[in-house]
């Protein structure tokens, strides 16, 4: 209480000078977005979209066309009516993943629709490409129920190795990819879930190694509850957290199970619900200011304003804490207002900050793992050892609160997450293709550094045209 | 009365955990029971207005449901059950059960017992406890002579139904509503 009566002060004063700092963090940021806009706009007016199918098989006159397509391909046909599982054989089905959008939650833009979603998708699709070696097609759906949305998924599944789910809004997207997990017999992903989840827990594993923290010990704060965190906070509940030393916070304050808007969520959005349950609180009830007192662990996904976590709630928490401020594209606290509270670490969402948890670190590994493996599905204990795998990436080169994670500029660690993801389908027996830790490796390495010579090959052939000239603030967008 | 209850106790196919693992020990309410029960109505009618406009709650509920329960208690053919936690939770009023027993002019069974109101607070849930609650106040309304026992809960409460219904009830009289 003693404490309570000197905070307001402090946290008045340092709100202004950082509130003057985050502004023009924030102008800056938000020029540079402005430029990097215009400049996508007029780069994909020139290319006119970002992948295209390529042939990958000889093609010497078109007599080989009896054999790509028909009369011989009927007895490939034939074979694969027989033994359905030979499609991941006999066709590309087993590198090649559908993104599937409703467009209902895209970026930090909202319900855009199905249409303005492509870009992005297109977009996701290359990085499957060029970073997992992955064929992914954008795939936007003009949908207007769950329902429909998951039997569009579920009838177009016979041609794909798995699904990648993309931008759509929470808290549909648990109902839809868990009845998609439960009918699909390939691998259903939400990367706004897993990925995001899994890059958290990995960034988090090293934080708790780092401050000499245990896991079963530790009290937590997940400030948002939405598609991430309560992925993160069941991830962490798997790894052995304490459910009465989690707190989840959302506007509302402190998710618990005697909130006044628990019986709403039972019937909106069970999966909160579940977790309210489930953590009640943390044991505790009131506002964030109330959650992080003495917490060890902040992981905040929630607004992307920089004074969503005030300074004097952080000095508030346990000595040394761990502070994760993940919302795009400003964090909850700026992180160097975060270290003079006292934060041993500090992780971002952001490239240009240190300790970066970012969901491109997961998922074309994973991808290439379970898609190597031929696996049926994805259960948490394959989103676990990709986290596992990704946090070792980080120690192998040295830990520290500077660097707590890889970061995209250490690709050697992608093949050994995709390696992890394969054992991991295999021990759980949910692999069709049982390959060994070694092979799985080879084989991702050569998948992944396939692609990086594949677009290398392209530019130098010309047959990529290089980027014309910008019109748009020339010189900027090459930060 | 507006139809608007349900059974919170969402069950989850524990259907054969008896009362003695149930974590809520169920008794009659008593007239000082009244300032516990009347937040846990209020929290169900609240609940309700999530599945229909006609369903909000009115600034005054909470007197209403002070007067109602004090009204039900000293009423024959009411029944009104508090369910209280055990263990650490002893002497605290986790659920309530409000029912009431009228007569059928037309039709037989002549008594009906209408489950009005049951909601237990959300940890107290599941592991069986809604079917140990809905077997408490059917045998409660047997006593007091009905000879069928009815629920009456929001059209839109899919769990409320979901939950009546796989215990053998049916829907038998629809109450369909209009503003004026």
């Amino acid at each position: 209480m003693a404490e309570s009566s000197a905070a307001p002060v402090a946290a008045g004063g340092e709100g202004r000078r950082r509130s003057r700092a985050a502004r023009s963090a924030a102008e800056t940021s938000e020029e540079e977005t402005a430029a990097l806009g215009r400049r996508a706009v007029e780069l994909s007016a020139f290319y006119q979209g970002k992948i295209e199918t390529v042939p990958k098989v000889p093609v010497r006159s078109l007599r080989d066309f009896a054999l790509w397509y028909t009369p011989g391909v009927a007895e490939v046909s034939r074979a694969i009516q027989a033994d359905p599982d030979l499609s991941f054989d006999l066709t590309g089905r087993w590198n090649t993943v559908a993104i599937v959008t409703d467009g209902s939650r895209v970026l930090g833009l909202g319900d855009i629709g199905p249409r303005a979603a492509l870009p992005v998708m297109e977009g996701k699709a290359l990085l499957f490409k060029f970073l997992g070696g992955v064929d992914a097609l954008p795939i936007p759906l003009q949908v207007s129920s769950p329902a429909q949305f998951i039997a569009s998924v579920e009838a177009m599944a016979p041609a794909f190795g798995g699904i990648n789910l993309e931008d759509i809004a929470s808290p549909k997207c648990f109902g839809i990819l868990e009845e998609l997990q439960k009918r699909l017999p390939i691998p259903v992903w939400h990367d706004d879930q897993l990925g995001t989840a899994a890059a958290t827990v990995a960034g988090l594993l090293n934080a708790l190694e780092l401050t000499r923290r245990s896991m079963r010990e530790v009290r937590t704060v997940l400030l948002g509850a939405g598609a991430a965190n309560l992925v993160t906070a069941r991830l962490l509940l798997a790894l052995g957290h304490d459910p009465h030393r989690l707190s989840l916070v959302d506007q509302k304050g402190i998710l618990h199970a005697e909130r006044d808007d628990v019986d709403e969520l039972m019937v909106r959005n069970p999966w909160k619900y579940r977790a309210a349950l489930r953590t009640n609180g943390g044991g505790r009830t009131g506002d964030l200011s109330a959650a992080l007192e003495g917490a060890d662990v902040l992981l905040a996904a929630s607004t992307p304003r920089p004074d969503t976590i005030r300074a004097a709630q952080v000095r508030s928490m346990a000595p040394g804490p761990i502070v994760f401020a993940l919302a795009n594209p400003l964090p909850e606290i700026w992180p160097e207002a975060a270290k003079a509270a006292g934060a041993a670490v500090v992780a971002t969402g952001r490239s240009d900050f240190p300790n970066q948890v970012n969901n491109s670190l997961i998922f074309p590994a994973v991808f290439r793992g379970i898609l190597d493996a031929r696996a049926r599905t994805i259960p948490d204990e394959v989103v676990l050892a990709a986290a596992r795998e990704l946090a070792r990436g980080a120690e192998r080169k040295g830990l520290t609160a500077q660097h707590l994670l890889p970061t995209m500029e250490e690709p050697e660690v992608f093949p050994e997450i995709a390696a992890a993801v394969g054992d991991a389908a295999v021990r759980l027996g949910i692999a069709r293709k049982r390959l060994t830790h070694d092979e799985f490796l080879d084989r991702a390495r050569a998948m992944m550094g396939r692609s990086t010579r594949l677009v290398r090959a392209l530019a130098r052939a010309r047959l990529t045209p290089p980027m014309p000239r910008g019109t748009a603030r020339p010189g900027k967008e090459s930060k | 009365m507006t139809a608007s209850n349900e059974p919170s106790a969402h069950p989850s196919g524990n259907a054969s955990s008896e009362g003695p693992s149930v974590p809520i020990h169920l008794r009659p309410a008593r007239d000082g029971d009244v300032p516990a029960l009347v937040p846990l109505l209020l929290r169900l009618k609240r609940l309700n207005e999530e599945f229909d406009p006609l369903l909000k709650v009115r600034e005054d509920a909470d007197e209403q449901a002070r007067h109602l329960l004090h009204a039900n208690l000293a009423d024959p053919k009411a029944v009104v059950l508090a369910a209280e936690g055990v263990g650490a939770d002893k002497d605290k009023v986790v659920g309530v059960v409000r029912a009431i027993v009228r007569e059928r002019p037309f039709y037989v069974p002549e008594f009906e017992g209408v489950i009005l109101d049951i909601y237990l607070l959300p940890l107290y849930r599941r592991r069986g406890v809604g079917e140990y609650l809905l077997r408490e106040v059917s045998a409660a309304l047997k006593a007091k002579g009905a000879g069928v026992v009815t629920a009456e809960f929001p059209s839109q409460n899919e769990i409320a139904s979901r939950f009546y219904q796989k215990r053998g009830f049916r829907p038998i009289t629809a109450i369909h509503a209009r503003s004026l």
